[in-house]
């Protein structure tokens, strides 16, 4: 039983820690990208 | 184009998100509990669709490879790189599970199972193709070396599984039978419906997971190219 | 076709001439290949039994590593005085350039191969029963396909600026079938064993080079072509 709890437990972790690295991304990029389109309409 | 993307992506996820809680739901708790192997047995189903859905990713990297050789364009590449991200995940998830099943069916952690072997080389070939895409100099460049690996790690895959299973068999008998799904002769019903279930389910994890880091690296070009565009302004 | 093979050799006798003249890749292949040896025979105790289960495999050891070295070397002193920019641009099919380091190559790995292996036999006390030929004829399939393969992933590896580390990432995993078939065939002979199963391994690693080779030849104009 323990071994079916690790197994899981693993599996779940792997896919939301890409998951959560996804995420991460595209919110930097949205950062970045807003504040660039922002710099390049002001001037 | 846009709004179209937009519905396949809420699409994917609406039918993700169901499809899990089933999965779920067959998998613990629908599907009899194996009579030799016990509860462990359960890791089974999320395994196997974990290892499918590795080699699947190789296979559509290996297809976008060859369409990066044929006409060089950034979709094809992002989506050669996407694809061997998620495989390289899946193929740990696959891994790790194995180990763990094996040590709870058979008592130890590794074998030289011709799967689990290949999955192993797998995984190194995955990993040496990111590394290849983490080169520096200009993407075209990058498609195209990348590309050429992507085929020739493909062409690899079936050859390392054919060389590992004949070393298998020439140096001691088969000793846990043909294959992991086989021991007790034949797959239950039941337990086939929550097979073919989890299989769907990740292929849709997949598929969407797939959707999100093409989108990510395209957004990534477009800040790119914002970046440039910045730049020249401060030049003048 | 013909014109391909002419090229070819011209390129590999262009860069045997050069290791002749120097001897610095084959003289450092020669003592890397010792010291690995030394090395083993550190961690293996030579003077027990474990020497007949370990030959077999330290064989192709010495040779990979050894190569390893040789084929780091064999595109990048090409960038040197940006030469690679001259075979590019030179009348020539890009397969011949392959095909050349491919030759040339093989040849410097097999001469290698002629000191570092008989040196392991004796440094590891082996008395050599089985068949000679046959263990040439291993040798020789088993390294040129390392060679087919390596000569491939150096020049695709050689764009990188880190190339001497990413050579045996690329390489290693993409050897692991030729391998296991070559160390299993080398023991079969080694140990006397029934020919005809080293014959179904040989028929394996065959495969592997045809196929390889083919893959490779067609491919390479693609890694040429840009950068």
């Amino acid at each position: 039983m323990t071994y079916l709890f690790m197994a899981y437990s693993v599996i779940w972790t792997l896919i939301a820690g890409y998951v959560v690295v996804l995420g991460r991304r595209q919110k930097e990029l949205k950062k970045e990208l807003q504040l660039l389109e922002e710099w390049n309409s002001e001037k | 184009m846009k709004k179209n993307s937009g519905i396949i992506d809420r699409l994917l996820f609406f039918t993700l998100v169901p499809s899990f809680f089933i999965a779920l739901y067959l998998v613990f708790i629908w599907s009899p509990v194996e009579k030799f192997m016990g509860a462990p047995q359960k890791i089974f189903y999320f395994h196997v669709g974990c290892a499918w859905v590795a080699f699947m990713a190789f296979v559509i990297v290996g297809y976008y490879s060859v369409r990066t050789l044929i006409n060089p364009n950034m979709d094809h590449h992002i989506k050669a790189g996407i694809s061997a991200e998620i495989g390289v995940i899946f193929t740990t998830i696959t891994l790790v599970t194995g180990m763990i099943w094996g040590k709870s069916s058979w008592n130890t952690w590794w074998t030289w199972e011709p799967r689990l072997a290949t999955t192993l080389i797998l995984w190194f070939i995955y990993v040496a193709y990111l590394f290849v895409r983490k080169m520096d100099g200009s993407w075209e460049k990058i498609a195209k070396l990348s590309a050429v690996f992507g085929i020739i790690g493909v062409i690899n895959v079936p050859i390392v599984f054919m060389a590992i299973r004949w070393w298998n068999t020439k140096l001691h008998p088969v000793v846990f039978g043909d294959g992991k799904n086989q021991q007790g002769g034949g797959i239950e019903p039941d337990m086939l419906v929550a097979l073919l279930f989890s299989i769907f389910t990740i292929t849709v994890l997949y598929a969407f997971l797939m959707r999100k880091g093409v989108e990510i690296e395209k957004m990534r070009h477009i800040v790119k190219k914002a970046k440039t565009k910045a730049m020249e302004k401060l030049a003048g | 076709m013909n014109s391909i093979f002419k090229d070819a050799w011209t390129i590999a006798s262009k860069d045997l001439s050069n290791e002749f003249k120097t001897k610095q890749t084959i003289g450092m292949m020669l003592i890397f290949s010792s010291l690995v040896i030394l090395i083993f025979s550190f961690a293996f105790d030579p003077t027990n039994n474990m020497v007949k289960a370990v030959i077999p495999g330290l064989v192709w050891l010495i040779t990979v590593f050894s190569g390893i070295l040789g084929l780091n070397r064999s595109f990048l002193s090409e960038h040197e005085n940006d030469a690679l920019t001259g075979l590019r641009s030179a009348p020539i099919d890009p397969s011949s350039i392959y095909l050349g380091k491919v030759l040339a190559n093989f040849l410097l790995v097999t001469s290698v191969q002629i000191i570092s292996i008989p040196v392991l036999f004796i440094l590891f006390d082996y008395r050599f029963i089985g068949k000679i030929g046959w263990f040439i004829l291993v040798v020789l399939i088993g390294t040129l396909g390392f060679i087919i393969v390596g000569t491939f992933l150096a020049a695709l590896a050689a764009n990188a600026k880190n190339s001497e580390m990413l050579l045996p990432v690329l390489l290693l995993p993409l050897l692991s079938p030729l391998m296991i078939a070559a160390v299993q065939a080398t023991r079969i002979i080694l140990e006397n064993g029934t020919i005809t199963n080293a014959v179904s391994w040989l028929r394996l690693m065959s495969a592997y080079d045809l196929l390889f080779l083919a893959a490779c030849f067609f491919l390479f104009e693609f890694i040429m072509e840009g950068s």
